[in-house]
């Protein structure tokens, strides 16, 4: 199994009173509470991370959030380009640049070739539809954002498999008259591509795509179904079953030398869900193309009917560390518990070939962070299950 | 509900006809027009009121890749030819922008236009926004801007039935669609604004804040001859907060 180190940069550093007077710790939040030389200090400690995870053998994720306390990394390129160069021997995945608000896929797949060809094809590309104070401060439009996050998908893969010259893209949500990127991408046909999403029916096309689906923060029974999902997708378009290569599941997690540490440290990661998640009502469950209107009816009313699908970040909120171990959210405690813990995660969605950690975030310092890297890259990671491989199409049609 | 049906090529509306005699359009807003409205009542009483749901609004199916306000706008030009001429269009607020498009394009299918609380130019400066942005603004602002008197007149939520629940969001996403960008107006309107060759009134809502009667009056002078008129305690919804007023305007205007 391949472990990923995943720390968001958060900056907690805003006093309490201001977050709580704000409706929405995302988006509106003024820059003024961001002192940027904090800023500097947490992206040096953040890239020295991962940095440390080149030296263990931990393979490393490069996020993109805008405009919030819940993450400084507002450009994965530009960080995909430092981690590119400053790591020697890593995976290293992007999860991702948020195609859904970019106005032009090709400048995406741009910089991802040009991270690619700087790591010397070390890149795996994730894509995610981004979340929804997103669309407010990316100004993009929130209906129909599933439509052009699959346009984006299908324009990046073709400039990044496009040898031979410019090819043009007059599709509904993209056009680009001449498409002809340099330098190319270094790995052939493209690096691995993945999609992070719990939405079954992007789980079904990722499957039939043959894309790594991540499911972050969802807990087993919601991997599961993705995942289940994805396998059954594949069956029905009569392509090989997946290896566990295709599934990752990320959660918050810390290792310590006891579980009275692991736990203690472990639980400060809550910050994320507790602190960071809060948006204004209308950036989240009133904006509108985010869920079926349908669902989205009941949340006007201020007693929703029983039964009203919640976003999953909602059901987030205010847990605590027991509730977030018991859900999968969370995994923390010495190296065994943690081990035990993933395992029984493991077990319960039928396997994944990835797992993601979320080890740094909140008040839990960088200290504490490299400490918790190095435990589970030494006592944990050598015991999770190898990934299994899943068979290319063209093999299968050779075995058939 | 009336279940009618209105179609326009290959495209069918919900559509709510009410009265008879001199066809009276109506375009309407952010939501679509509730057939027993009073001043739908009220306007009856001068031709047959015929008030169409855009489509992906109320239950109007929004055909694949009909997502444009070019696209409404040319339905609501075949909405013309299909009705013959002597129509008269009004419009609200988002409606408004669409009748206004609609004159501009075609002025001699019209009799006489009304625009209520109308969106779709840009009149202040590149960092002044004119149009209170009502996917971006809480929900209690938007309510406060749109009422004079939001007690009374915002909706009520709680009351409503899971199906106008649904409605209400489906027009929202419509909406959102089409005016997400640039936000509720068209850059090269207020060139053509000029086009407009028919009577034409302006009637606002003097207390409207999602968009000020200031802008209205900035409207008006794009509209050679229009006039404008303002409707006391009246938010972006005069038609709803002050129906007796706005159907007194409305027909005054008509007889003229």
């Amino acid at each position: 199994m391949r472990a990923w180190y995943h720390c968001e940069n958060v900056y907690p550093f805003v006093p309490q009173e201001v977050l709580d007077r704000a409706e929405s710790v995302r988006a509106s939040l003024p820059n003024k509470y961001c002192d940027p030389k904090i800023a500097a200090d947490l992206f040096e400690e953040c890239l020295d991370e991962h940095l440390l995870c080149d030296e263990l053998g931990v393979n490393v994720v490069s996020i993109e959030h805008h405009a919030g306390i819940n993450s400084l990394y507002g450009a994965s390129p530009m960080i995909l380009g430092i981690l590119a160069r400053q790591t020697k021997k890593v995976r290293i995945l992007s999860l991702g640049t948020l195609i859904t608000v970019r106005p032009d896929p090709v400048r995406v797949a741009e910089e991802y070739a040009t991270a690619d060809v700087i790591s010397r094809g070390r890149l795996e590309i994730g894509f995610v539809k981004s979340g929804d104070s997103e669309m407010v401060s990316g100004n993009a439009n929130p209906v129909g954002y599933v439509e052009r996050f699959w346009e984006a998908i299908d324009l990046i893969t073709k400039t990044l498999t496009s040898h031979e010259g410019p090819f043009s893209w007059e599709g509904k949500h993209f056009t680009h008259r001449h498409v002809n990127i340099w330098p190319p991408v270094y790995q052939r046909p493209h690096p691995p591509m993945w999609a992070a999403t719990g939405d079954l029916e992007t789980s079904a096309e990722l499957g039939r795509r043959g894309m790594v689906n991540a499911l972050v923060l969802r807990g087993p029974e919601a991997s599961k179904r993705a995942f289940d999902t994805y396998r059954d997708a594949r069956r029905d378009a009569g392509l090989p079953a997946p290896g566990t290569d295709r599934f990752a599941y990320a959660a918050l997690c810390y290792v310590g030398e006891t579980d009275e540490e692991g736990l203690r440290i472990g639980s400060k990661t809550l910050w994320f869900l507790n602190t960071s998640l809060k948006q204004s009502a209308q950036m989240s469950k009133f904006l509108p193309g985010r869920m079926p209107p349908e669902v989205q009816a009941q949340n006007y009313r201020s007693q929703p009917r029983q039964g009203t699908v919640r976003r999953p970040a909602d059901s987030l909120i205010g847990i605590t560390a027991e509730q977030a171990i018991a859900r999968g959210i969370l995994c923390a405690g010495n190296p065994d518990t943690v081990y035990k813990q993933i395992m029984e995660i493991y077990d319960k969605v039928g396997g994944f070939g990835h797992f993601i950690f979320i080890g740094r975030s909140g008040f839990l310092d960088h200290q504490e962070a490299e400490k918790g890297i190095r435990l589970l890259a030494k006592e944990v990671m050598p015991r999770l299950p190898a990934a299994t491989s899943t068979p290319a199409v063209e093999h299968a049609h050779a075995a058939e | 509900m009336s279940g009618e049906r209105l179609a326009v090529g290959e495209i069918e509306l919900e559509v709510v006809r009410h009265g008879a005699g001199r066809a009276i359009v109506l375009l309407h807003g952010f939501q679509p027009i509730d057939s027993a409205a009073r001043f739908v009542e009220l306007l009856a009483r001068h031709g047959e009121v015929i008030a169409p749901s855009s489509p992906g609004f109320g239950h109007s199916e929004r055909p694949e890749d009909f997502d444009t306000v070019y696209d409404l706008v040319h339905l609501y030009l075949d909405l013309l030819d299909v009705l013959g001429g002597g129509v008269t269009l009004v419009g609200f607020s988002f409606g408004g922008w669409l009748a206004a498009e609609v004159a501009a394009a075609c002025s001699h299918r019209i009799d006489k236009l009304v625009l209520v609380d109308p969106l779709g130019i840009k009149v202040g400066d590149r960092e002044t926004r004119d149009i209170l942005d009502i996917f971006n603004a809480s929900p209690e602002e938007v309510r406060r801007s749109s009422w004079h008197d939001p007690e009374r007149f915002a909706p009520d939520f709680n009351a409503m039935s899971d199906e106008a629940l649904v409605v209400y969001a489906r027009s929202r996403e419509a909406l959102c669609l089409y005016a997400w960008h640039p936000y509720m107006y068209n850059p090269q309107l207020p060139r053509w604004l000029g086009r407009i060759k028919v009577p034409t009134m302006l009637l606002w809502g003097e207390s409207d804040l999602v968009v000020t009667p200031d802008y209205g009056r900035a409207y008006s002078r794009l509209i050679p001859g229009s006039r404008f008129e303002l409707i006391d305690r009246a938010g972006h919804h005069p038609e709803i907060e002050q129906p007796e007023a706005f159907a007194e305007r409305v027909s005054r205007f008509l007889e003229e």
